[in-house]
C-alpha cells in the first residue's frame, strides 16, 4: 500500500493534502483518490496517515471541516482550505520548489 | 493561537463529542468505500470487507488520529520548554538574577503565609474543623482579657442555650509536676468535662473525660503528646500510672494526639484536669463561686446558626443570669460578644491578626517590585533578541507562537524562582520562633511549610510569571520585523531609552520601593520611640527567678529576701507575682471607694501583688505616700498603692491617700501613689494599676527581683543558689521529694522584657528587611535600565562629543535621565504612601502614619541611591572615545 513511499515522503503528505483540497472541499476518501489521481497513481496514501494529517492540520487552522451530503446523498465530513491553509500551501510549495532545485543542482553537479 | 486553545479544550473537555465525530467520520468513509467497491462489482458484504481492509481497520485509524492530536500538544509544549531552557542557558547571568529576584519575592510571601496558615487559618493545631468554633467574651473586648466567666454562669449558658452544639470552659495556669525525676513547671488547664468532645479531639491512648467527671471527678489527668514524649518516654503503658501535680496524686487516663496543644492559640498546654478539682488542688472554691470569673469559654455553633444569632441567644441568657444574681455581676459589664478564632481575644491571634496581614501586604508589594524588576530585565534582554524574533516572525511564526514561547520562558523562570523559594522557606518558616523571648509562658508560635503553603507558593510563582511575563512578551512580539532588520543596519540608537514601558516600570519600581521603605521606616522609628519611652522603672542589672509558692510562702519569702540582701553584690531584692512587660500581669474586678461607675463601665483593673520595697527596688518613683514594708503582713491593716493613671481615672484632682479599694470583698486603704509604669506592651499608653502587698495575699506565683551591682547574667547562678539554700532549711524540699528544689526561669529583666515589644520587633524586622530588599531591587532596576539605554546611545553620545559636548554634558545627560525617572517614581510613591500608610496607624507608637522625618529621609536615601546607580553608567559613557565608538559602529 505504498507504505515505503509515504515514509520517504512524510514531509510532503501535508503539501499533497493541501493541494488536493485547494480546488474544492473533499471528504477523506475523496482526498485519498485525488492524491492518487494528481500523482498519476504514484502515491496511494494510507488512511492511517491521512486522517491524522487532516486532524493535525485542522488543529493548526489550515483546514476546516464540515458535514454535508456527498454525491450519493450520504453524509460525509468535507475538508476545506482556510486562508492560513492557503498561505501555508504557498509556503510549502515554495519550499518544495527550493528543495527540488537545490537537490537537482546537487545531483547534477557531481 | 485561539484555534489551538479551542482544540485543546475540545480534546480535554469534549472528549466524548470528539470521539463521536471521529467515529461518524470513519463510518461514513467506510460506506463511501463500500459503495465504490460495490460499483466495482463486489457483493455488499464482500465490498464492506474490502472497504475495511483498505481503510486499515477503524480502531487502528482512530488510534493514529488520537496519537497525532495528543502528540501535537505534548510535542509543542515539550518543544517550547526545550527552547525555553536553551534560550535561558544562553544568558545564564540574566537567568540567575531573574530567578533569585523572583525567589526572594516569592519566599517573602510564602514565609508570611506559612505564619498566617499556622496561626490565623489554623488557630488550633491538630484540629481541622475550627470554622464554627467561637470564643465567648463577656464585657469589653480587650487584647488581654481576664477569663470572663464563673463556672456557674458558664454552666447556665451551656445548659440553656439553643444555638450551640457545645460550650466548653477552661482555666489555665502553671502546674508543677513532681515525683517524676526533676520537678517540672508545666502549663496546665482545668477544663469542663466536655472539653475534648467539643473540640473533637480523640485521645490516642486511653480516654478523655466522661460527663460524670464534671461534678465528681476522680483525680484524673489527660497529658499532651509532647509531655508523654518528653517526660514519660512515650511509654504506651502510661495510662493508669499515677503522677504528682502540685503535690497531689493524679491518675493518667489519656494522651492527646500529636499536634494538639490546647485551644489557646500560640500557647502550649501540657495537661488537662477536670475543673472541679480546683477545690482540691488550689484550695480555692472557684467552681462554687458565681462571682469568681476564671473560665475562658469556647462554643461550637450548631449547623446553620450564625454567630449573630448565637450572640443574641447568649445575651438573653446572660441578662437573666445577671438579674437573678445581681451581687455577683456588679462592676462587670455583662454584654457577650462572640469572635471567630482567627481574631479571638484569647491567645496570640488578637495581635497577629493585625500584624500578619499587614506584613503579607508588604510582602506582596515586594513581589510586585520583584516582578517589575524581572519585567524590565526581560525588556532589556528582548532588545538583544529583536533580530532573532524579527527573523522568526519574518519566516512565518505567528505572533501567538512567539508570545507563547516567551511566556514559557517566563514560566520556567518563575517556577525555578518558586523552587528556590521553597528551599528558602524550609528555613524562614521557622524564624518566627526566633522572636520567642525568654518567657515563662509556653509560647508556641511558628510557621510550618505544609501542603497548603506549598500550593500557595506554586500559586505565587504562576502569578509572578503572569505579572512579569505578559507585557514584555506582548511588546517584544509586536515589533515590525522589517523595521528591526533595517534599524540594525545603522540606526543612531536602539530604542529602549524611548520605551515608555521600560521607563514606566522603573517609575513603578521606585514608587513601590519608596512605599516599602517608608513602611519599614515607620515601623523602625515607632519601635525606637517605644524603647525610648518612659517605662517607669529601671530594667538594668535585675535578675529574675521564679519558685513554687507553698502555704508557708510568707516565711520563705522573708528568709529569701534577707538571704539575698546579705549577699555581696546585691543592691536590693523584692518579690512580685508578675514581672514587667512579660504578659504576666493580672487584672481583677474592683470597687473604688467614692467612685460611681458609669453603666457598663468595666472595673477590671491591672493588679500587681508585690513585696516590700518594690517601688524603691524597681526605681519606680512614689509621688506621695510610702512604699510597702515588711510590716504590711497578714495581721496589719490592709493597704494598697495605686499609680497616677489610677488616680487620674477614679479620683481626679483629689488626694488618693486614705481612700479605699475593694477587691474580693476586702477593703484596702491607699497608702501611696506611684508613677506610671508599663507592664504589658511598650506600645500601650499608661493604664491604671493598683498594687497589693504580697504578704497580705493568698498563695500566688512568685518572681524574685534582685538588683545587683554588676552584670546580672553573672549573678543568675547565685540567685538560684540562694533560693535553694533557703529552701533546704524549709519543709518544702521534702514535699518535693527532691534534693534540688524547683527554681524556674532564672533570667534578667532586660531579657524577659523582650516580650513587651515582640510584635513590634517582629513587624519592624520583616518590614525592615523587605525595605532593604526593595532598595536593592530598585537600585538594580535603575542601574540596569540606565546602563542599557546608555550603551544603546553610545553612537549618539560619541557624535555629541565629536561635535564638542564636554564630559560634564554627557554625565548630566545620562544622570538626568535617571533622575527624571527617580523623581517621577518618588512622586507616585509619596502619594501612594500617604494613602496606604494609614493602615499602619494602629501598629505605630509615637509617630504618625505620615511622619515627615521618615518620608523625607527615605526619599533622600532613595534619590541618592538612584543618582549613584545612574552615575556609574554615566561615567562610563563620558569616558567613550568618540573615534573608537563611531568606528566600531
Amino acid at each position: 500500500m505504498g507504505e515505503k513511499r509515504t515514509d520517504l515522503l512524510r514531509g510532503t503528505l501535508d503539501l499533497l493534502v493541501l493541494k488536493a483540497i485547494s480546488l474544492e472541499p473533499l471528504h477523506g476518501v475523496a482526498i485519498s483518490r485525488r492524491i492518487t489521481q494528481i500523482t498519476r497513481g504514484a502515491f496511494q496514501v494510507s488512511f492511517g496517515s491521512l486522517f491524522p494529517s487532516l486532524h493535525r492540520m485542522e488543529e493548526r487552522g489550515w483546514v476546516e471541516a464540515e458535514w454535508r451530503s456527498s454525491d450519493n446523498n450520504r453524509r460525509a465530513k468535507y475538508y476545506r482550505l482556510t486562508s492560513t491553509g492557503r498561505a501555508q500551501l504557498k509556503t510549502e510549495e515554495r519550499q518544495w520548489n527550493q528543495v527540488v532545485k537545490i537537490m537537482a543542482a546537487a545531483v547534477e553537479s557531481s | 493561537m485561539s484555534k489551538r486553545i479551542v482544540s485543546l479544550f475540545r480534546n480535554l473537555l469534549r472528549k466524548r463529542a470528539f470521539e463521536q465525530a471521529l467515529e461518524d467520520e470513519l463510518q461514513s468513509s467506510v460506506e463511501v468505500l463500500t459503495q465504490e467497491k460495490m460499483k466495482e462489482g463486489f457483493s455488499q458484504s464482500a465490498a464492506r470487507r474490502e472497504a475495511l481492509i483498505e481503510l486499515g481497520g477503524v480502531e487502528q485509524v482512530k488510534e493514529e488520529v488520537r496519537a497525532a492530536r495528543a502528540g501535537r500538544i505534548l510535542e509543542d509544549f515539550a518543544r517550547d520548554i526545550r527552547f525555553g531552557f536553551r534560550a535561558l542557558a544562553k544568558s545564564p547571568g540574566f537567568a540567575a538574577v531573574a530567578i533569585l529576584t523572583l525567589a526572594l519575592g516569592i519566599a517573602a510571601n510564602s514565609t508570611i503565609f506559612s505564619w498566617i496558615n499556622s496561626t490565623i487559618l489554623n488557630p488550633i493545631p491538630g484540629i481541622s474543623h475550627t470554622s464554627d468554633l467561637v470564643t465567648v467574651m463577656r464585657g469589653e473586648r480587650s487584647e488581654h482579657p481576664t477569663p470572663p466567666f464563673s463556672y456557674l454562669d458558664y454552666r447556665d449558658l451551656r445548659d440553656n442555650n439553643r444555638s450551640l452544639s457545645g460550650l466548653l470552659g477552661f482555666h489555665h495556669d502553671f502546674m508543677y509536676l513532681t515525683g517524676n525525676g526533676e520537678p517540672a513547671r508545666l502549663w496546665g488547664a482545668l477544663t469542663s468535662a466536655n472539653y475534648f468532645d467539643v473540640l473533637g479531639v480523640r485521645p490516642i491512648l486511653g480516654r478523655g473525660f466522661s460527663p460524670e467527671e464534671e461534678q465528681k471527678p476522680g483525680s484524673v489527668v489527660v497529658i499532651s503528646y509532647g509531655l508523654w514524649q518528653s517526660h514519660f518516654g512515650a511509654d504506651r503503658s502510661v495510662v493508669g500510672k499515677t503522677i504528682a501535680i502540685d503535690l497531689h496524686p493524679y491518675t493518667i487516663i489519656g494522651v492527646t494526639p500529636p499536634g494538639f496543644q490546647g485551644c489557646f492559640t500560640g500557647l502550649r498546654t501540657d495537661l488537662w484536669i477536670p475543673l472541679m478539682l480546683d477545690r482540691e488542688v488550689w484550695g480555692s472554691n472557684r467552681p462554687a463561686d458565681r462571682g469568681a470569673f476564671w473560665l475562658n469559654v469556647y462554643g461550637r455553633l450548631k449547623p446553620g446558626v450564625s454567630p449573630q444569632q448565637a450572640e443574641g441567644d447568649l445575651n438573653q441568657l446572660m441578662e437573666r443570669i445577671a438579674e437573678a444574681y445581681p451581687e455577683a455581676h456588679q462592676g462587670s459589664p455583662n454584654q457577650i460578644s462572640l469572635d471567630p478564632l482567627w481574631r479571638s481575644p484569647f491567645g496570640t491571634n488578637v495581635y497577629l491578626y493585625k500584624t500578619l496581614p499587614l506584613l503579607q501586604g508588604l510582602a506582596l508589594v515586594l513581589m510586585l517590585l520583584a516582578c517589575a524588576n524581572v519585567a524590565n530585565l526581560l525588556l532589556v534582554r528582548s532588545m538583544g533578541r529583536r533580530r532573532e524574533i524579527a527573523i522568526r516572525l519574518a519566516v512565518g511564526a505567528g505572533r501567538g507562537q512567539v508570545v507563547r514561547q516567551l511566556l514559557v520562558e517566563s514560566l520556567l523562570l518563575a517556577l525555578a524562582g518558586g523552587g528556590i523559594a521553597m528551599l528558602m522557606m524550609t528555613w524562614t518558616a521557622g524564624t518566627l520562633a526566633h522572636f520567642d523571648p525568654a518567657t515563662p509562658l509556653p509560647l508556641s508560635l511558628n510557621g510550618r511549610a505544609d501542603l497548603r503553603v506549598l500550593l500557595i507558593t506554586l500559586g505565587f510563582s504562576l502569578l509572578t510569571a503572569l505579572l512579569f511575563g505578559t507585557l514584555p512578551a506582548w511588546r517584544t512580539s509586536s515589533i515590525n520585523p522589517v523595521a528591526v532588520i533595517k534599524e540594525e543596519a545603522g540606526s543612531i540608537s536602539g530604542g529602549l531609552h524611548k520605551s515608555r514601558l521600560a521607563g514606566g516600570l522603573v517609575v513603578g519600581q521606585i514608587s513601590l520601593s519608596l512605599l516599602l521603605l517608608i513602611c519599614a521606616g515607620l515601623f523602625i522609628r515607632s519601635l525606637d520611640m517605644e524603647r525610648r519611652s518612659d517605662i517607669g522603672f529601671d530594667p538594668n542589672r535585675v535578675v529574675l527567678a521564679s519558685y513554687v509558692p507553698l502555704p508557708d510562702h510568707l516565711k520563705f519569702g522573708r528568709d529569701l529576701l534577707a538571704k539575698l540582701e546579705s549577699t555581696p553584690g546585691v543592691e536590693s531584692a523584692t518579690l512580685a507575682d508578675f514581672s514587667p512587660l512579660n504578659f504576666t500581669v493580672h487584672t481583677d474586678f474592683i470597687e473604688v471607694g467614692g467612685y460611681v461607675p458609669q453603666p457598663h463601665e468595666s472595673m477590671e483593673i491591672s493588679l500587681g501583688v508585690v513585696g516590700p520595697k518594690y517601688f524603691s527596688m524597681m526605681k519606680t518613683g512614689l509621688i506621695s505616700g510610702r512604699d510597702f514594708t515588711d510590716h504590711d503582713g497578714p495581721g496589719a491593716q490592709l493597704v494598697a498603692i495605686v499609680n497616677q493613671a489610677f488616680v487620674d481615672r477614679f479620683w481626679p484632682g483629689q488626694d488618693a491617700l486614705g481612700k479605699r479599694i475593694c477587691r474580693s470583698g476586702r477593703w484596702f486603704t491607699v497608702v501611696g501613689v506611684a508613677r506610671n509604669a508599663k507592664y504589658r506592651r511598650l506600645i500601650y499608653g499608661p493604664e491604671p494599676v493598683f498594687y497589693l502587698p504580697l504578704f497580705q495575699d493568698d498563695r500566688t506565683p512568685v518572681i524574685v527581683h534582685v538588683r545587683v551591682s554588676g552584670d546580672p547574667r553573672s549573678f543568675q547562678l547565685q540567685v538560684a543558689e540562694a533560693i535553694r539554700a533557703v529552701d533546704a532549711g524549709s519543709p518544702r524540699s521534702s514535699a518535693f521529694g527532691s534534693t534540688s528544689s524547683p527554681v524556674f526561669d532564672v533570667t534578667t529583666l532586660e531579657d524577659s522584657m523582650q516580650l513587651g515589644d515582640i510584635f513590634e520587633r517582629f513587624a519592624a524586622t520583616f518590614a525592615g528587611s523587605f525595605g532593604f530588599l526593595a532598595l536593592a531591587l530598585a537600585t538594580v532596576g535603575i542601574y540596569g535600565v540606565v546602563a542599557y539605554a546608555t550603551r544603546q546611545r553610545t553612537r549618539e553620545i560619541a557624535i555629541r562629543m565629536a561635535l564638542g559636548a564636554k564630559r560634564g554634558d554627557v554625565l548630566g545627560l545620562v544622570v538626568a535621565q535617571g533622575l527624571r525617572l527617580t523623581l517621577a517614581g518618588l512622586g507616585v510613591g509619596l502619594v501612594a504612601s500617604v494613602a496606604l500608610t494609614r493602615f499602619l496607624r494602629g501598629q505605630l507608637f509615637g509617630v504618625t502614619s505620615t511622619d515627615p522625618p521618615t518620608f523625607i529621609a527615605v526619599s533622600l536615601i532613595l534619590t541618592s541611591v538612584a543618582l549613584l546607580a545612574s552615575y556609574i553608567p554615566a561615567r562610563r559613557a563620558a569616558k567613550v572615545d568618540p573615534i573608537v565608538a563611531l568606528r566600531y559602529e
